[in-house]
């Protein structure tokens, strides 16, 4: 039996992640996936085949998108996916061990091209690509080379791309297969350059223009969207049509991440936020008087909080501020070179007590303060 | 009135170090001395008659594009050998000098304000360091992120001794200054994680002792001090 030994590790590996659930009231799902790949390093590619695969990347909306996608795909038959943000090898494994027909998984940026090689997709889902904990990446360019790599290879694969940011109109300008979708074009933070052949980008209101001919004028679906969200709904949409999905309309808020917490009977709508793309877009949001910001700088939040003077927080400007988290002091410092005042406080639950019972507050939190918060 | 020119921002602001301007006139303004941040970009003319220049951390691309304008007009080496001070942090900091090796493998000929050649490292240095300032009586802190190692010529000290992480890669030590011309690795920025730093460059401009401070500024540079390490 040639997947005798494939069957033994997803097993095993099923066993440790209930095993983890049950005694360790662990997610138990990086367990599995942990073990599957340790007892089988090629169990990805031998899972894979058979299935209808989609894989969603880019630096901001990952996680809601790949959980829009999933719900439209849903539409024609089981799907398997990766649990919120577990977007690594072994998520992505474990994910794999049961046998539906369809996958839609979200993949982080630099495991992209291991994972396409490995599981050959049907469709890939390439959202944005802006700076985010450069610890890790480097540069946003070195990224899209990756990226731009495994496109050129990926023969069977349709990729579906927001070509509004050159990093990812460059990463699949030579794919085979490419919807390219325009969303009338905007601003990049990190665009001047162009990454294909190091010129000067021209930019005129959100369209670019290349000395190598690099640009978001040429496209195959040009769409009015009021913001990320409305962007990345667009694209799982299209990337749904192409197993025939009908179109399915998100719900409000569907694809921002936010959850509700309340505090001694304060109310707080607090929103992920993790790079100078994604604080920028979410400061867009702020309209309570009431805000609390919460900076951490572990590895998945970026351990440089450098970025925050790249970020503009002037409508901030009059509004009561606390913050909080492990880099409180940096935000605090940055808020206050900007002409804005704010508080500090030791925790969220402390940070809460600042405003009074029934008021609403805005916060925007770091990733791994987010997932704390979650809990 | 003080002018701080921040150069090439859109090429050279990977790292955040455009706040550098931001806390220099911050800081200007809480001494009661006005200052003007003038942002001049890579089609821009870069004037010649400003105090400050300031110069960030850049992607391989970028880099090479920048040091391209400034060759080719010439202003900013006018504007150094008048006399006008110069910060250039990181990729800032590699063009400013005698050569540095690009993504390419190709050296290319800097501005040559400072007597230091960079050529790629072992490896990418990344992370949180410290050093100790060869012009003040203080450590500075900050967080490095580039794969090139700079060699320092004779005619140039060091801006710092690197306390943790690894500067220039060479000799433990980090940054060169000759002069008016400071280059480093410290993003941070650095201004704001080193108000005396900041301070020093105000002083050396507008010949006035900066006798004001802030108690967060104070307490940011010191929290930061301490758990570098």
């Amino acid at each position: 039996m040639p997947h005798r030994g494939l069957k033994r590790a997803v097993l095993i590996a099923l066993v440790s992640g209930w095993a983890s659930r049950t005694f360790a009231r662990k997610s138990g799902e990086t367990i599995s996936g942990r073990i599957l790949l340790a007892l089988r390093p090629t169990a990805i590619s031998e899972l894979a085949p058979g299935r209808t695969i989609f894989l969603v990347s880019g630096t901001n909306g990952k996680t809601s998108t790949t959980r829009f996608l999933k719900r439209i795909v849903e539409q024609k038959g089981s799907v398997a996916t990766s649990q919120s943000g577990s977007n690594l090898n072994w998520g992505i494994a474990s994910s794999l061990m049961k046998p539906d027909a369809y996958a839609v998984l979200e993949i982080d940026e630099l495991h992209l091209p291991s994972v396409l090689a490995q599981t050959n997709p049907k469709v890939v889902v390439l959202l944005n690509l802006t700076r985010d904990q450069l610890h890790r990446m480097h540069e946003v360019k070195r990224v899209a080379d990756k990226w731009h790599e495994i496109a050129d290879v990926a023969d069977e694969t349709t990729f579906v791309v927001d070509i509004d940011d050159p990093y990812v109109n460059y990463a699949t300008s030579t794919a085979k297969s490419v919807i390219r979708v325009s969303f009338g074009g905007r601003s990049h933070p990190d665009g001047a350059v162009c990454p294909k052949c190091g010129s000067y980008l021209t930019w005129k209101e959100g369209i670019y223009d290349s000395d190598c001919g690099l640009t978001n004028r040429v496209y195959d679906r040009l769409l009015v969207a009021s913001d990320a969200s409305a962007r990345n709904a667009a694209l799982a949409n299209i990337a749904g049509s192409l197993i025939a999905a009908p179109y399915l309309e998100p719900s409000l808020g569907e694809l921002e991440r936010t959850i509700v917490r309340e505090v001694r009977g304060v109310h707080a709508d607090i929103r992920l936020t993790k790079n100078p793309a994604s604080w920028t877009e979410a400061l867009r949001g702020i309209t309570s008087q009431n805000v609390i910001l919460i900076l951490n700088s572990r590895e998945v939040d970026g351990i440089d909080t450098s970025w925050l003077f790249d970020v503009s927080f002037e409508i901030l400007q009059g509004r009561k501020v606390v913050v909080t988290g492990e880099r409180a002091l940096d935000m605090q410092y940055r808020l206050h070179v900007e002409g804005i005042s704010s508080v500090q406080a030791p925790d969220f639950d402390a940070a809460m007590a600042h405003f009074p019972t029934d008021d609403h507050v805005q916060v925007l939190s770091a990733y791994t303060a987010f997932f704390e918060l979650s809990k | 009135m003080l002018t701080i020119v921040r150069i090439h921002n859109e090429l050279l602001g990977t790292y955040g170090d455009r706040g550098n301007a931001d806390v220099l006139a911050f800081r200007a303004h809480l001494n009661g001395i006005g200052a003007e941040i003038i942002d001049v970009s890579f089609r821009e003319k870069l004037p010649e008659s400003a105090d400050i220049y300031l110069m960030g951390g850049a992607e391989d691309a970028a880099q090479s594009l920048s040091l391209m304008a400034l060759k080719e007009t010439g202003s900013l080496s006018r504007a150094v050998e008048r006399g006008a001070t110069l910060l250039a942090i990181c990729a800032g900091f590699q063009i400013i000098g005698e050569s540095f090796t690009n993504g390419h493998g190709d050296v290319i000929a800097g501005l040559g304000l400072l007597e230091v050649t960079t050529t790629p490292g072992k490896s990418r240095f990344v992370g949180d360091i410290k050093v100790a300032s060869t012009i003040l009586d203080c450590e500075f802190t900050g967080f490095e992120n580039h794969g090139g190692a700079t060699e320092i010529g004779s005619s140039v000290q060091p801006f710092g001794k690197v306390l943790v992480g690894n500067g220039n890669g060479y000799s433990n030590l980090d940054g060169a200054i000759s002069g008016n011309v400071y280059g480093t690795y410290l993003h941070g920025p650095l201004l704001a994680r080193n108000p005396e730093f900041a301070d020093h460059l105000l002083t050396k401009v507008t010949n006035s002792e900066m006798k004001y401070s802030d108690d967060l500024a104070n307490e940011y540079a010191e929290w930061r001090r301490k758990v570098t390490k």
